[in-house]
């Protein structure tokens, strides 16, 4: 049987051809969404300039607490980890007192070879190994939990403070232990709160807008817009009869560069068939530039584009 | 920015240019420029008015209570709670605390006193405070007798209104309108008159002949209206102080529909000239009467623009009952309805706006009555309530309000309703049964030194 090889190669091609084609075009359709930008009706001028970063801008500014920390703080599996602390097991003889101040004692930390295995009644729950802590000017809250435990005899009060060192050699009261999850889940949470900070300083490498190359803070039409919206949650004019396109108030706004009011927005010009619709519209905008102040969002390196922002009020949708 | 991003973002653009109705316009002429497209009530807190001796007491309750109800009804303030308010103002001559009133989100407070002259007169100072920028927008003190303290409520409201919208409050006003009672084939109709918010009511004719259409004379000392006496009915003059009244002209048939001018000295009416009716005008202190139209229809409903050069009315000369407009000395008159969506709708009952804005109708179409308004010109027709019969608008001072009555139908009455030209708050007038045909007065305390 006689076959066209170049029928065949064609064939073979415009499979792989298209089997490229749909696996990559599928893949593409199911980008995640990318988080919504406050964004205006931007000329091309500026989205070039946006898009251009700042030529003029200053270099230096590395953001240093994002970029060095890297090697400070390791993060590390918290899991089976060795310390020199001891096992501390503490019971609890009195469960009825409030949660948050009852003292209650848990196992802090696995060790493989516990020099004191602790005398427990009850089935052993899953001891929690403490963290290792790379700063030693912070103490573990559970082994500060532990200390101020240790301290004190009876339970009721836990306001005890400084103990002198860590004791992991303490008398077990292995009648008074109990077992409280929820107490495990209190404590978990203060350790959660440490590896928050060092999650976050150890992965977030950048700023929090954009690469440190990016110009994305200085999109002037995003600010405008934020502020706009900001302003209009506060406007409320009452007029909406005939010819109320026509009402407009020019008000210009002195701004402090942390966002505030430099001083009382000053009424340029208003218009309108009536000048006291027209200035109650005014009164109305003012008032609502006041109220919703402090308008902290707006970037503080374009001071300079927002320190008097000339607005107008207008009621062309009222009707 | 990355190519993704930069595309999302220049798509994100693209919609919003597509998209006609964008979020924030682009600036114009380096201007911000923001324009509301919600219409939100302004949050205003109203504190119990401080009585000047325990005495005074019931009535600083009462006059806090008027004004709050007419500034929430009114759907431009939005009152806030008693229950919520941090401050208790004792003494309206120190400025309040404006933070106290900031955390409630009050744009303006309002605080009184009503004090109890040795006169016996009575003695109302209110003051209105800006408690954004802390400052007094208003203050003012009244003397009246005691009896007359919703009187005193009704001006306060009005100054608060203007002060805050910049347009005249419509709160110091009456209503005049026919009561009705007894069972529906036998109804009792009586000429009655109120306050705007339905208090006060007073009853000027008994109720023995058949009362329709009255109407307030600029002044609000006079009420013209059609009563069915013994023979034609007939349109007359009544006088509010004295009681008197008087048949308007001596026509052979038929008098109905009648209106003041705005200067008061002259009344339109229809008058039934065989199977048709024309439109009159008399001239009160002449009496001579003038024919404005002549034309083989039913022309009726006359009502003049604000400046007294134009009037509008109903007429079926084109075969429905439609909107005319035509010069107050008569001459060609011009159609302004013209239903978009129903050829055989019809629309009567037009009311010139005390401002001159808007012409309000009633619109009958698709089994429906509709109170609608309508620029002088016919163009912005807008539906501001629709049902089962909704008839007989009439503007508040102000034009800002549109009272009509609603019949339910079956064996139940007429009620009134009040809507804003927004038509977004409209609510029903407390009245002691059932009610039809108002008229809204003039602004009392503008009309009191004519």
């Amino acid at each position: 049987m006689n076959v066209d090889k170049t029928l065949v190669a064609s064939i073979v091609l415009h499979v792989l051809v298209l089997g490229w084609g749909l696996l990559t075009f599928s893949s593409k359709a199911y980008i995640a969404p990318e988080e919504s930008l406050p964004v205006d009706i931007i000329s091309t001028d500026q989205l070039a300039q946006m898009m251009s970063g700042q030529k003029t801008g200053d270099k230096k500014e590395p953001k240093p607490k994002v970029e060095k920390v890297a090697e400070a703080k390791p993060e590390e599996d918290s899991v089976g980890k060795v310390t020199e602390k001891k096992e501390l097991i503490k019971t609890n003889s009195t469960p009825d007192t409030p949660p948050p101040p009852k003292p209650v004692e848990k196992p802090v930390e696995k060790k493989p070879d516990p020099p004191k295995p602790v005398a427990e009644t009850k089935p052993k729950e899953e001891p929690k190994p403490q963290e290792k802590k790379p700063d030693p000017a912070k103490e573990d809250p559970i082994a500060e939990l532990q200390k101020k435990l240790d301290t004190k005899k009876p339970p009721p009060k836990p306001v005890e403070q400084k103990v002198a060192a860590v004791q992991p050699q303490q008398q077990p009261k292995p009648k008074e232990r109990t077992f409280d999850p929820a107490q495990i889940a209190r404590d978990l949470d203060k350790r959660a709160a440490t590896r928050h900070e060092l999650t976050g300083s150890a992965l977030n490498a950048s700023a929090s807008l954009g690469s440190t190359s990016g110009t994305a803070a200085n999109n002037i039409a995003t600010w405008q817009g934020a502020f706009q919206g900001a302003v209009k949650r506060c406007f409320t004019p009452t007029y909406n009869g005939q010819d109320a396109n026509l009402y407009e108030a020019d008000i210009d706004i002195p701004m402090k560069i942390d966002g505030s009011l430099a001083s009382e927005p000053v009424i340029v010009a208003v218009r309108g068939p009536s000048r006291s619709i027209a200035q109650a519209v005014a009164e109305s905008a003012k008032r609502a530039i006041v109220q919703c102040q402090v308008y902290s969002f707006l970037p503080k390196q374009q001071y300079d584009s927002w320190k008097l922002i000339p607005m107008t009020f207008g009621l062309k949708d009222m009707l | 920015m990355n190519r993704r991003r930069f595309m999302t973002l220049t798509g994100s653009t693209l919609a919003l240019l597509g998209g006609g109705q964008a979020f924030a316009q682009q600036p114009q002429q380096g201007r911000l420029r923001i324009d509301p497209t919600e219409f939100r009530p302004i949050p205003i807190a109203i504190t119990n008015f401080v009585p000047g001796s325990p005495a005074d007491g019931e009535v600083s309750n009462g006059v806090t209570q008027v004004i709050t109800n007419n500034l929430k009804r009114s759907g431009l303030f939005a009152p806030i709670d008693q229950a919520a308010f941090i401050e208790r103002i004792s003494n309206i001559d120190v400025a309040p605390q404006f933070q106290n009133w900031k955390t409630l989100n009050a744009q303006a407070l309002v605080t009184g006193r009503m004090t109890r002259q040795q006169d016996g007169r009575l003695k109302a100072e209110f003051r209105l405070w800006d408690v954004v920028t802390g400052q007094q927008l208003a203050g003012q003190q009244y003397f009246t007798s005691p009896e007359y303290w919703r009187r005193i409520a009704h001006i306060i409201s009005d100054q608060i209104y203007e002060q805050m919208t910049g347009e005249k409050g419509y709160f110091d006003s009456r209503v005049v309108f026919v009561d009705e009672t007894g069972p529906k084939e036998r109804r009792v109709k009586r000429l009655a008159m109120m306050d705007q918010d339905g208090a006060n009511v007073r009853y000027l004719t008994r109720g023995s002949d058949l009362v329709l259409t009255p109407r307030f004379s600029p002044n609000s000392q006079e009420i013209t209206y059609m009563e069915f006496g013994q023979g034609d009915p007939k349109v007359y003059l009544f006088n509010i102080e004295t009681g008197q009244r008087e048949i308007v002209g001596n026509f052979p048939g038929m008098t109905f529909a009648p209106r003041f001018s705005p200067d008061g000295q002259r009344v339109i009416m229809s008058l039934q000239q065989g199977g048709n009716s024309n439109l009159f005008v008399m001239d009160l202190r002449s009496r001579s009467t003038t024919r404005l139209t002549d034309t083989p229809a039913i022309d009726t409903s006359p009502s003049y623009s604000p400046d007294g050069t134009r009037i509008c009315f109903e007429s079926d000369r084109g075969g429905r009952s439609q909107i005319y407009v035509m010069a107050a000395g008569g001459g060609q008159a011009q159609r302004i309805s013209f239903s978009k969506d129903d050829n055989n709708a019809t629309y009567s009952t037009p009311v010139w706006s005390p401002r001159g804005d808007y012409i309000a109708f009633t619109r009958q179409g698709g089994g429906q009555f509709s109170i609608g308004v309508m620029k002088p010109d016919g163009s912005g027709e807008r539906l501001l309530t629709s049902g089962f019969h909704n008839e007989g608008p009439t503007f508040s001072p102000n034009g800002r309000v549109v009272m009509f009555f609603r019949d339910p139908g079956g064996n139940s009455g007429p009620s009134l309703f009040s809507v804003d030209i927004s038509g977004r708050f409209e609510q029903k007038v407390p009245t002691p049964g059932f009610a039809s045909d108002p008229a809204w007065s003039p602004l009392l305390s503008a009309t009191a030194g004519q």
